[in-house]
């Protein structure tokens, strides 16, 4: 029989965890829709402006606003991993595995997708704009 | 009939024959129409999907021999044409998934320790309407109006101005009738997936292959709408005037090749995740350990049916984009290779620390990987924007995706094959055969498909016909042809060796590798109710694992053996906590009636007999309401936690 998993494994379920496994890749998501459709709307019209917002300005905001849920997502998980591992009872409690196992894949999964953001991040500051 | 059985200890010879009585079909024309057992349906989807391969291999060895020596005069522009459309058309869509879909029917229940899919009865409609659309499609070519535009169907090409006649027609419609099946067998997969697992079986208990069909199905969800949308849009344009994909009228010719491959990126994904799974669930048996880092495979899986949603505008690299823009998805497609890495890296751990026993699915498995990963090597070279745009639509790109899509797909597929084989007929394969087949298809495949790197690099366009006598390209074309001959040997004695496991082929023990899935766990091949007494998981490895066994002992409770109807277990999504006995459909000719009202709506599309396609859009309304009739259900059971 498993020991009750205590205070510090509130992570373990909840929608807290669900942003530890999954806030990378909605992130990242969002970054590359954002800015791939900013970049083509805006240079389609001819313009390098969003608004009244430089486009270069637009793009970046594009990375840094993901690229921060993405690190907070990340921080979530290492969070549930430590406590899924402290709470740890004796007996194979399966509801502690399968959240502990959800951590381990949400810390993996929001080092990769901080990785793609980030290289998304290094082609703004390399390129301009509109090149073609 | 099973030549094996496994009465379980904790479940008596009253309850086996009420078990028997309610889920045994008998041998019938209707039965066999009307059925709804998920192993039949998947053995149909094996079969069809097979034969559709088959179909599509021969209009491969056509074009093969009509290139394999310059200006040749085999076959004339159209109807090749039509052959490589028909050929891709069929292997994406009538092979690959639809294949992968009858491994998923027949093992996803077995492995998750179910009787039978979530809706056995959507399940049947879904491989009714597969092999309708099948069948809607290859029937176009003996009369010359197959899909002449390649599998991807790019516009301006399809329109109407550009391509009349019925090709495009049969291509749109038909891939929007197929769509309902896909669509309908991935919601089946994701809802049984996430209900039906036996008691126990949390996520961290969930065999690989079923991770992959799940995470397949998600991608499915979301990225058939696309192409959906896509033939829809096609159709209205060419029929009815609309002005989509027309740019004199506000329409956009690039909306179709964004909307493509939003689904088609992922569709890659779609075809060789699963197959993947398949790798997982052979490498066991064949090494005696568990897959090494199975976590790292669950999020390997997860991250690629994300990311391969970020990738599609690298197909679209040579179409004028800004470069900014391509850069995200040429992150995204360089990134991806690190989950596929990760599997492979596991999977060569699991090889390296376990101990090989060598037969013909781990043959296939090893055949896999090398091929595999050369495919991986080239797709990797594509995200290189420069190199993409210097080799686009050269043969280079078609020597990289067959080598990802034989290599990723057809070898696991094979590995399947051979590995369930004695689960699915009850009968043990000719292992000397199957050698045969796995040596010539392996040696085949490469003979044919690495040339194609070099004309492709020498500048041999794709999609040519014939092609003039220039240095470095007949030669290799030549080899190419050659080498496809000996890949067709190699299916040929794969037949030769299924035909010969079904007639000849020694009785198979219930667990003749000694898996750690549940599916050998039971008779084989399985009972129609699959298990006597639902399992209680207590493992990643259920079959490994003495509780497991235990647990269909004599210490079996009743809520497990089910045996007063058609009954399964309903479990919670996350930690598979048992909740209740829910009743299961009797076998009906409700799918087929409604695939066949489905079918004839379509058909009058395509034949612009528009008052005909309003009475079978009335039958299909009609059938729908008798089918959604709510029956009189036996009071439903309920089952202690």
């Amino acid at each position: 029989m498993s020991a009750p998993p205590g205070p510090h494994a509130r992570l373990a379920g909840g929608l807290l965890l669900w942003y530890g496994v999954l806030g990378g890749a909605v992130a990242w998501s969002v970054h590359a829709l954002a800015a791939w459709s900013l970049s083509e709307l805006a240079c389609a019209s001819g313009s390098e402006r969003v608004a009244a917002v430089p486009l270069w300005e637009a793009v970046g905001l594009a990375v840094v606003i993901p690229g921060l849920a993405a690190v907070g997502s990340l921080l979530v998980a290492v969070l549930a991993w430590r406590r899924t591992t402290r709470a740890r009872p004796a007996g194979g409690d399966s509801a502690l595995g399968r959240s502990r196992m959800l951590a381990a894949v949400g810390i993996w999964s929001n080092l990769l997708f901080l990785t793609i953001i980030a290289l998304g991040g290094v082609a703004v500051l390399v390129l301009p704009p509109c090149q073609r | 009939m099973s030549t094996t059985s496994t009465p379980s200890a904790g479940v008596g010879r009253e309850d086996l024959e009420r078990l028997a009585a309610h889920w045994e079909e008998r041998p019938s024309l209707r039965a066999w129409l009307s059925t709804v057992d998920h192993k039949k349906i998947g053995r149909r989807y094996l079969v069809t999907a097979g034969f559709f391969f088959v179909l599509a291999g021969l209009s491969a060895l056509v074009m093969r021999t009509q290139l394999g020596r310059p200006e040749s005069g085999l076959v004339a522009p159209q109807e090749y044409n039509q052959l490589f459309s028909m050929h891709g058309t069929a292997m994406v869509f009538l092979f690959a998934t639809p294949m992968l879909f009858g491994f998923g029917n027949f093992l996803v229940p077995l492995m998750i320790g179910s009787r039978d899919m979530a809706f056995p009865r959507l399940n049947a409609f879904g491989y009714w309407v597969f092999l309708f659309a099948g069948l809607f499609m290859w029937a176009s070519l003996p009369f010359g109006a197959a899909p002449n535009n390649g599998w991807f169907g790019y516009v301006p090409l399809s329109d109407e101005q550009n391509n009349p006649g019925l090709h495009m027609d049969v291509y749109a419609l038909g891939l929007l009738f197929l769509g309902i099946s896909t669509t309908s067998g991935a919601i089946n997969f994701i809802v049984t997936a996430l209900k039906l697992r036996a008691p126990g079986m949390s996520l961290n208990r969930v065999p690989l292959f079923v991770w992959a069909i799940v995470a397949t199905a998600f991608m499915v969800v979301f990225a058939l709408p696309a192409l959906n949308a896509d033939n829809a849009m096609l159709f209205l344009d060419r029929r009815f005037g609309t002005h989509f994909f027309d740019p004199s009228h506000g329409g956009n010719v690039l909306l179709w090749q964004h909307l493509f491959w939003i689904f088609g990126h992922p569709d890659v994904y779609i075809i060789v995740m699963p197959a993947l799974g398949i790798v997982s669930a052979v490498l066991p048996a064949f090494t005696r350990r568990g897959v090494v880092g199975y976590v790292l495979v669950v999020l390997a899986i997860v991250s690629i049916s994300i990311i391969s949603f970020g990738v599609w505008v690298h197909h679209m690299f040579a179409t004028g984009l800004p470069q900014l823009s391509f850069s995200f998805f040429s992150a995204a497609s360089t990134i991806i290779t690190i989950p596929s890495g990760v599997q492979i890296f596991a999977w060569l751990a699991t090889m390296l620390l376990g101990r090989l026993v060598l037969r013909v699915p781990l043959l296939f498995v090893i055949g896999f990987i090398v091929t595999f990963v050369l495919g991986g090597f080239t797709g990797a070279m594509f995200a290189v924007t420069a190199f993409d745009q210097q080799t686009t639509d050269t043969y280079f790109v078609v020597a990289h995706f067959h080598y990802v899509l034989i290599g990723g797909a057809v070898f696991p597929m094979l590995a399947g094959v051979y590995y369930w084989l004695p689960k699915i007929t009850g009968r043990m394969y000719h292992e000397g055969l199957a050698r045969w087949a796995f040596w010539l298809f392996f040696t085949g495949m490469h003979v044919t498909f690495f040339p194609m790197h070099l004309y492709g690099l020498f500048g041999m366009p794709r999609r040519v016909y014939t092609y003039p006598n220039i240095a470095g390209w007949a030669g290799w074309n030549l080899v190419s042809t050659i080498g496809s001959y000996l890949l067709a040997l190699g299916v040929l004695l794969t037949i030769v060796g299924v035909v010969h496991t079904l007639r000849r082929g020694r009785p198979a023990p219930p667990d003749p590798w000694g898996g750690d899935t549940l599916e050998w766990s039971t008779a084989s091949p399985p009972e129609p109710y699959n298990f006597p007494v639902l399992p209680r998981v207590h493992s990643l490895h259920p079959t490994w694992d003495a509780r497991t066994a235990e647990s269909t002992g004599p210490g079996a409770s009743a809520d497990r053996v089910l045996s007063g109807g058609r009954r399964t277990l309903l479990t919670s999504e996350l930690d598979a906590r048992q909740e209740r006995a829910v009743a299961m459909p009797e076998s009906t000719l409700k799918p087929l009636a409604l695939a066949g009202a489905l079918l004839l709506g379509f058909t009058a599309l395509l034949l612009a007999w528009y008052p005909v396609a309003v009475v079978a859009a009335l039958a299909v309304a009609a059938t729908l309401a008798v089918w959604l009739w709510p029956p009189r259900l036996p009071e439903q059971e309920e089952v202690g936690p």
